[in-house]
């Protein structure tokens, strides 16, 4: 079996294929490097600026929560372009998210370039090119049948062809991530510690376990499809399916199968809310008023800043159900992507990396639990908590002729020593966390490994080798 | 003679499996994915309809809704993930749009943007460009390798017919089968009672159909020149996939990624900075302003000439810091440039530009309608003004209608003209360079 190995390893590092990977995977992973550097940098000079800005502003109105940014971006970015960098932190915690660094919104969409994109698309489409000749090719030429003619079983030309194809994807690979972290480590020394290297290599691992699907799935078509060109034309097919249309489509159909209702319906029901929750309210103070029963300016403002507190609290409420709603939909539309392979790889990445997601809802986590120690402080040192929505509210009564202008209360700024304002630390989940988070799309990817190598297996037995 | 080597490769890519197969896979995709474009966009729709339904009585902020492409269940383009909503009134004058629950709480953009879509412009793009690919990988090279050019060219038939009986053959299998694929997303969309063809909409149709022949022409050379440079089939398939994923997948990325880093883009602090040194001088004339109107609203009084100093001194300000907004837009504009010119050297870049174009989904139809915006914002200026001068006319005053300018398909046509020249030349090109290779190919 040694033979065949070396024998395939040998063929696979002379085709173009290889020779074209590895020139591919060097420009793309020192690419990955260049954005990555420069992205963190840009990242870190916002994060700093914004760290500083709230040391100098400390403010009982309103904070503002920044994200670390994070420099593993670069095995998975996870759409770290369209997560706001923090978030800014009102009384009652009125979470808003910090509009993002300068982007370009008349730009088509294109993935980042990170190792999860460059694994997933081009290595997993060089390894079905690698292995779609696997069997059919050497039966096309009648090199299977003198081969199998020895005492050689046809589980061990498979795994040994397995073998070959991953350790030949497996030079260009750890090659490119080379390439890549060196121009990070030199670019930015600072980005990269002794901590990281667990995630890597558990990258790297998780890379050939990807890859690996591909390869079983290469192998089984290929001993069960007699023509090498038919055998690519399907391999390629189940390739676009993967890869492109499963991940993509369930955006869309995640909003056709969800029931949450649309932005449209949600922004719908913003008029009747206020109607009913602020200007109701205000209308029972006036007719209190009219009726006699408020008849100081004092009690009128207690009253309407009871109303307007009240009334923003449902509003706030009803925005919180809409941003619910769409996160609800956002993972209906990765569990059903979840059906792909790449989607698994992907997600799983991301786990590795800690972006995505998972890292926003962690740190909004973080962000709320904050909130209840801002809004502690705010009472202990102006004695009282004012909640405020997107909207403020302004209205008049007037009172023995007198105009009264009412509008919605607004934070109360602390004037004394705010020496104690307590500091926001944002938790760092160890790899373990990271892992477990990573556990049912590495389950996944599991799964699709096992089925894809019994029905290899079970290809290559049926064979027939004439 | 010529007749028969067309009639000859037709029967020959009719009857291979690689084109049953190519073919099945497009009219699933095409189908299901029309299909479910059609009820995202008769959503869309609905929700237009509604938005429009309950904004007609606005005066002071004015509330404009961007209307779906009906051709964006075609090619989705950008229409799907630009927004839906603009609020302008003479505080505010955004540059983007956003989604219907306002700039600030709608979270739009965040959760549509991790997916793209798939439509009848990436099944050609994708799938049928690998159809013809597979098609056409082995048209010389096979034939060289079983011996049955050496004989084709024993007759008394020229190198160069033979080369072009190829391609007309070729042609007219792949030309057939984006006609199916057409007929099919049309005979969906006819079909379905959210959509109604106009002979507007069925001429850009016509035109997307136009441009997919050219950009499928574009590969069927590329392959038919690819298999007669190389010897050896697999060899020549194993080189057209490579150049495929370059060209289809990591180029156009590439030119993106590469634009946006080499081009930078000013912060917002440096946008705010820049707002405030143009509004300097106008500084104090502008908080005189809202301290009169502040005191007026808190004594609940209302003075005319205070509402109108406060109105000219905030139009002014919106005016000026939409100066700078728009130039920022015209740098995120120069920036999409930059990356659409380094992309140039890719069928698909050309291709996806003109579908888009033609579709109504791309961000010059955007920017067409923030145009129409900006217009509207003057002529509402102009309402709102007349609020302080003369408010019986103000009352009695109709309201400004929105409208832009949207090109038609004869219009999109000859602005994309340059892309249909490029995909034409590249394809004149590689079929040049194939014949010229053919004519010195050693037969034997």
């Amino acid at each position: 079996m040694n033979a065949i190995i070396k024998r395939e390893i040998l063929e696979h590092l002379q085709s173009l294929q290889f020779i074209i990977l590895i020139i591919l995977s060097i420009l793309l992973f020192s690419m990955n490097g260049w954005v990555s550097v420069k992205k963190h940098r840009e990242q870190m000079r916002r994060y700093s600026d914004g760290v500083t800005g709230v040391a100098q502003n400390q403010s009982t109105v309103e904070t503002s929560l920044y994200m670390r940014p994070n420099p593993l971006v670069l095995l998975a970015d996870g759409g770290s372009k369209y997560q706001p960098p923090g978030y800014s932190l009102g009384p009652k915690g009125k979470l808003t998210s910090l509009p993002a660094g300068p982007k370009n919104f008349k730009m088509p969409f294109v993935p980042e370039l990170d190792w999860a994109f460059i694994i997933k698309v081009v290595f997993s489409l060089y390894v079905l090119l690698l292995a779609f000749r696997g069997i059919s090719g050497e039966k096309e030429i009648g090199t299977l049948r003198l081969v199998l003619s020895n005492t050689l079983r046809r589980n061990q030309l498979l795994i040994a062809k397995y073998i070959s194809i991953i350790l030949t994807t497996g030079i260009p690979l750890i090659l490119g991530g080379l390439v890549s972290l060196c121009i990070v480590s030199i670019l930015l020394p600072q980005a990269l510690s002794l901590s990281v290297v667990p995630r890597i290599g558990l990258m790297v691992i998780l890379a050939f376990f990807y890859l690996s699907i591909f390869a079983f799935l290469g192998l089984f078509v290929s001993s069960l499809v007699g023509r090498s060109s038919v055998v690519l034309l399907i391999l390629l097919s189940v390739w676009i399916l993967f890869v492109v249309v499963v991940p993509n489509v369930s955006g869309i159909l995640s909003d056709k199968l969800s029931s949450v209702p649309s932005e449209f319906q949600t922004a719908r029901q913003v008029g009747p809310i206020l109607k009913e929750q602020i200007w109701a309210r205000i209308d029972k103070v006036k007719e209190r008023v009219n009726r006699g029963e408020l008849t100081t300016e004092e009690a009128i403002k207690r009253e309407t800043d009871r109303a307007y507190e009240e009334g923003q609290e449902e509003i706030r409420n009803h925005y919180v159900v809409y941003e619910n709603a769409m996160k609800r939909r956002a993972n209906a539309a990765r569990n059903l992507s979840r059906l792909s392979p790449t989607a698994l790889f992907q997600f799983a990445s991301e786990s590795l990396a800690d972006s995505g997601p998972r890292r926003e809802e962690r740190f909004e986590r973080d962000a709320k639990a904050y909130s209840s120690i801002y809004d502690n402080y705010i009472l202990e040192k102006v004695g009282r908590l004012v909640g405020t929505s997107y909207w403020s509210f302004g209205s008049g009564i007037t009172v023995n002729g007198k105009y009264i202008n009412i509008s919605s209360p607004h934070p109360q700024e602390y004037e004394g020593d705010k020496s104690d304002f307590p500091r926001f630390a944002e938790s760092s989940p160890n790899l373990a966390v990271n892992v477990q988070e990573a556990f049912l799309d590495l389950a996944g990817l599991s799964l699709w490994n096992l089925i894809l190598a019994v029905l290899a297996f079970w290809a290559i037995w049926r064979c027939d080798v004439r | 003679m010529l007749k028969a080597i067309v009639q000859r490769e037709i029967l020959e890519y009719l009857k291979s499996s690689k084109f049953l197969i190519g073919l099945c896979l497009t009219v699933v995709l095409v189908v299901i994915s029309t299909f479910i474009n059609i009820g995202d966009y008769q959503q869309r729709q609905q929700d237009f309809l509604d938005a429009k339904e309950g904004l007609k009585k606005q005066r002071i902020s004015v509330k404009i809704v961007r209307e779906p492409q009906i051709l964006s269940t075609l090619v989705q383009g950008r229409d799907r993930e630009l927004g839906s909503l603009i609020d302008i009134s003479y505080l505010y004058l955004p540059i983007q749009t956003s989604g219907y629950i306002g700039e600030y709480a709608s979270q739009h953009h965040r959760y549509v943007c991790g997916f793209a879509s798939v439509d009848f412009a990436f099944v050609v793009r994708v799938v049928l460009s690998l159809m013809v690919i597979f098609l056409a990988y082995n048209s010389i090279s096979e034939e060289r390798t079983q011996g049955t050019l050496k004989l084709a060219l024993a007759n008394p038939l020229p190198r160069g017919q033979l080369l072009f009986g190829k391609l007309l053959g070729g042609l007219f299998v792949v030309l057939g089968s984006l006609t199916i694929a057409t007929l099919i997303a049309v005979f969906v969309m006819v079909l379905h009672p959210a959509i109604s063809l106009d002979r507007e909409l069925s001429l850009r149709i016509l035109a997307m159909w136009g441009v997919s022949a050219l950009y499928l022409g574009t590969f069927f050379t590329l392959s038919l020149m690819v298999s007669t440079i190389f010897n050896r089939p697999s060899v020549a398939l194993l080189v057209l996939l490579q150049i495929w994923i370059v060209v289809i997948v990591i180029y156009p990325n590439l030119s993106v990624i590469l634009s946006q880093h080499l081009m930078g883009l000013p912060g917002s602090e440096e946008l705010e900075d820049r707002q405030r040194a143009l509004f300097e001088s106008y500084e104090q004339e502008y908080d005189k302003a809202w301290e009169a109107f502040s005191k007026m609203v808190d004594l609940g009084q209302r003075d005319q000439e205070i509402g109108r100093k406060w109105f000219e001194v905030c139009s002014q300000r919106t005016e000026l810091f939409h100066r700078i907004d728009s130039e920022y837009s015209q740098q995120l504009t120069r920036q999409r440039h930059l990356a659409e010119n380094m992309g140039l050297l890719s069928p698909s870049v050309l291709y996806n530009s003109v579908m888009q174009r033609l579709a109504g989904t791309d961000i010059r139809e955007f920017d067409d309608f923030m145009e129409g915006v900006e217009r509207l914002w003057h002529k509402y200026l102009e309402l709102w003004a007349l609020l302080y001068k003369d408010r019986e006319a103000y009352q009695k005053s109709k309201h400004p209608e929105f409208a832009y300018t949207t090109q038609s398909a004869a219009d999109c046509i000859v602005q994309t003209l340059p892309q249909w020249i490029l995909l034409f030349l590249l394809s004149a090109a590689f079929f040049v360079v194939a014949h010229a290779v053919f004519m010195r190919k050693n037969v034997g």
